[in-house]
């Protein structure tokens, strides 16, 4: 601290600058190590064992104050109740919870939050996915079941704005008298399941057809379209990364790229976020585009050059079942052979 | 380089992306001027670049030109593209003002005039540089539902099919059928550099020639520029307000539709008949946000995660109540503050998480400084009312937030959603206008000084809406009647 503040006004000396940057980089490397540390202390104290050891001790016989399992004992249930809820949250991906709204004005009632982890290509999960639900008293009409009835509606979310919640929400959380803007007029396709995530309640609208809200198919269908997004994002990148088109780092590398040996291609990218469509471009000033499926088949392909359009490659690339993965072997085996590259 | 002006006849084609303006227009200096230097140099280098060069083609010396000619001018006009490009790289490589630059493209390389297209690249380059420089308002485009009551069967497989599809090229086609009718146009399409954002510049005259007899001063006028940004993989449409009280330089005398605000909504609606298709239309309707800055749009109104939880759910957006499901440490042990710093520090891949990513507990042990009770209470209230909205985690400025309040004096727990009796009697209206840099920012600061309630305050005060215009009643947002 003091370094800091006593190297700013005056002029820069090469040799203290030197120090500062030695120390700088000293601390950081103390930051890391600390929170090393710290993942490194929180990982031993969810182990299986030392769980099973430290719970199995029923009271400890002797009563020592200054005995560590005492003190310790809190953080070992956190701990636990933590790897609990994440590995519900890693095998299931799926996972519920209550939040409770701060405002004042709210109407008190909690909040049914879930959580969707969607875990990417490298291993890693992404960042999670939160969908809030406010339980609705139903305002239906005379038959309506009374205070009894409660009605789920999304109230927030944190979902990607083209994976459409509202059509979602209309087809699976379906409420009466409820006209949305969009989306509304899309009857129930899951309205004879049996299964319910609640308490079997009487939903049953005077009027209006009797359709269930399907919570779980809300959420399964959510997560089946936010799983098929990052599974489109990584194909994306597992192709971009076998061009060699992804720098050291995962950034993108500077403008001038050598093309493809093989397949001659400068440049593969998803043309937006939703990466539904990918764009690649030639070295012969080909340019082509192609529409992923939410299963990862290329639906369709257009490849145009300047002789129009490149019917050839474009079989190839939709071609031999249409994963995308193996997009690139078989225009390897278009192109390779073809003259002119 | 003055075009022929012998066949004049009215067209409906937009106007052409090589129509000069003089360079000695004077407004062409200034719309100029308004960029940097380096933004100046940086277009010089996009014109002269090799694939560009025969859009925006400078002036050359020519074997036929007088030199006399030349004499009477400041600079002496290249022989080579090549050698105008190095005139750029040394004006790049000393220290200037950017007057010079000015003058060196006004007045040296492209003294036969800037093309429209060059001026509609230089005011796209301002925009990258100054994202606040425009009031923009963001739109949704909805789709008109065709009654598909029959559909009982299979539920839609695409549930992403909801943002429509735009080619460039097509929609400026269809948008110029719509409007070339009523305006002649120039078009100008470009992907930012800096944000996930398509812009579209639309430049409207009142004449149907090809080439306007309008003085050179109409091509510079701003409050003629309508803006439509178009988000990436989002129903959102962004578009400028034109400036009501734009310059009248150019009085509009031939016709009632000419003047800005009607060539304004002109286009606005014709944009989203130009991106319908049939068996696929496509309405806009308002969102009620408007807002200087087009991250703080992105962030209200695009295609990321804090589009629809904001205030107090903005922890969710930001991922910052919990960690990944991979961090052993329980997420209520890490402190905010350290996180906080980590993540702001590291603004990295868009959606990827890191795995250190674990923060603070809804509202337990969000703080470990030494304070008195009462502040820290007070600051465990404002984190949970406010999220991470307003700090310094995600800058999402409004810079105008107009309230109004429909409460009845005494009135007591009459439930909010309903107009019904409104009819009756007109409720007392208060409206409150904020304004300022970054409003929400700013209640939270005035939150952290105690002149504000942090748990009393309604929901609005914490942007937990993303709207700049609201009315409220019983503290809660009315849907409609914006």
């Amino acid at each position: 601290m003091t370094t800091m503040t006593s190297h700013a006004p005056a002029s820069p000396d090469p040799e203290e600058e030197e120090l500062d940057s030695e120390i700088a980089s000293i601390r950081a490397e103390i930051q890391n190590l600390q929170k090393h540390k710290r993942i490194l202390t929180s990982s031993l104290l969810t182990t299986d064992p030392i769980q099973k050891l430290l719970r199995k001790q029923p009271q400890p016989p002797t009563i020592n104050p200054t005995d560590p399992l005492t003190t310790i004992s809190p953080l070992v249930h956190a701990a636990g109740a933590h790897t609990f809820s994440n590995h519900h949250r890693i095998a299931f991906g799926a996972t519920a919870f209550p939040f409770k709204d701060p405002s004042p004005t709210a109407n008190g009632a909690t909040l049914l939050g879930v959580r969707i982890d969607v875990c990417a290509r490298n291993g890693r999960f992404a960042k999670p996915y939160y969908v809030i639900l406010q339980k609705e008293r139903s305002r239906a009409g005379p038959g309506a079941g009374g205070a009894n009835s409660k009605v789920l509606k999304v109230y927030r979310h944190t979902v990607p704005a083209f994976i459409s919640i509202a059509k979602l929400e209309s087809v699976y959380l379906p409420r009466p008298g409820v006209t949305r803007d969009n989306g509304d007029g899309v009857e129930g396709g899951s309205s004879g399941e049996d299964e319910d995530t609640e308490p079997a309640k009487p939903w049953k609208k005077g009027g209006n057809s009797a359709r269930k809200q399907d919570l779980r198919g809300f959420v399964r269908e959510l997560r089946r379209e936010l799983v098929a997004w990052h599974m489109r994002v990584d194909a994306v990148e597992f192709l971009r990364e076998k061009l060699g088109l992804v720098g050291e780092g995962g950034g993108p590398l500077p403008f001038d790229v050598s093309p493809d040996r093989d397949t001659g291609i400068v440049s593969l990218a998803a043309v937006a976020i939703e990466a539904r469509h990918v764009r690649i471009e030639w070295v012969d000033g080909r340019v082509g585009r192609f529409k992923l499926s939410n299963t990862g088949i290329v639906e369709r392909a257009v490849v145009i050059g300047d002789q129009g359009r490149d019917k050839k490659v474009e079989d190839a690339i939709t071609g031999g079942g249409g994963r995308v993965e193996t997009v690139l072997d078989r225009l390897r085996v278009v192109l390779s052979g073809s003259p002119g590259l | 380089m003055a075009r022929p002006k012998t066949v004049r006849a009215p067209t409906t084609a937009s106007l052409p992306n090589n129509l000069r303006i003089p360079s000695s227009t004077p407004s062409l200096t200034k719309s100029l001027g308004k960029l940097s230097r380096q933004a100046l140099l940086d277009l010089a280098f996009t014109w002269l670049d090799d694939r560009n060069v025969a859009s925006f083609p400078p002036y050359l010396q020519t074997n036929d030109d007088t030199p006399d000619d030349d004499d009477a001018l400041p600079y002496p006009a290249g022989k080579t593209t090549e050698e105008v490009r190095q005139v750029y790289e040394d004006l790049q490589d000393r220290k200037g003002a950017k007057r010079e630059v000015i003058e060196r493209i006004l007045e040296g390389d492209w003294r036969h005039g800037i093309t429209l297209r060059q001026l509609a690249m230089a005011d796209l380059r301002y925009m990258d540089d100054h994202p606040a420089s425009l009031r923009w308002t963001a739109l949704e485009l909805s789709r008109i539902d065709t009654k598909r009551k029959n559909s009982k069967g299979l539920p839609p497989p695409d549930w992403s099919g909801s943002v429509p599809r735009m080619q460039a090229a097509t929609f400026v086609q269809s948008l110029q059928r719509e409007i070339s009718p009523l305006v002649k146009a120039h078009y100008h399409l470009a992907h930012s550099a800096t944000l996930p954002l398509t812009f579209l510049r639309i430049f409207v005259v009142d004449s149907p020639y090809q080439s306007p007899r309008q003085a050179a001063e109409i091509f510079t006028d701003s409050s003629r520029v309508i803006y439509v940004a178009f988000p990436d993989s989002c129903p959102y449409v962004y578009t400028s307000i034109a400036a009501s009280t734009g310059s009248k330089s150019a009085p509009s005398a031939s016709s009632v539709a000419t003047d800005t605000r009607t060539l304004q909504r002109l286009v606005r609606d014709s944009i989203p008949k130009a991106l319908s298709r049939p068996q696929e239309r496509f309405s806009l309707q308002v969102t009620s946000l408007a807002a200087k800055n087009l991250p703080t749009l992105l962030a209200l109104r695009g295609p990321g995660r804090s589009t629809a939880s904001n205030g107090a759910f903005s922890i969710f957006a930001d991922a910052a109540t919990e960690g990944s499901p991979l961090d052993p440490r329980p997420s209520n042990t890490v402190s905010p503050e350290e996180h906080i710093r980590a993540s702001y520090s590291s603004p990295t891949e868009g959606k990827e998480n890191t795995n250190g990513r674990a923060s603070k507990r809804r509202s337990s042990g969000i703080d470990t400084a030494p304070l008195s009770p009462d502040s820290k209470k007070r600051r465990l209230a404002i984190h949970s009312r406010f999220g991470t909205l307003g700090s310094s985690l995600a800058p999402a400025p409004l810079d105008r937030l107009d309230i109004r309040l429909l409460d009845k004096p005494g009135s007591s727990d009459e439930q909010y959603d309903d107009d019904v009796d409104d009819s009756t009697f007109t409720p007392p209206a208060l409206s409150l206008t904020f304004s300022g840099s970054d409003v929400i920012g700013g209640i939270r600061r005035l939150a952290e000084l105690g002149i504000v309630d942090p748990e009393r305050m309604p929901s609005w005060m914490t942007g937990e809406e993303g709207v700049s215009v609201a009315t409220v009643r019983l503290g809660r947002r009315l849907q409609k009647d914006i």
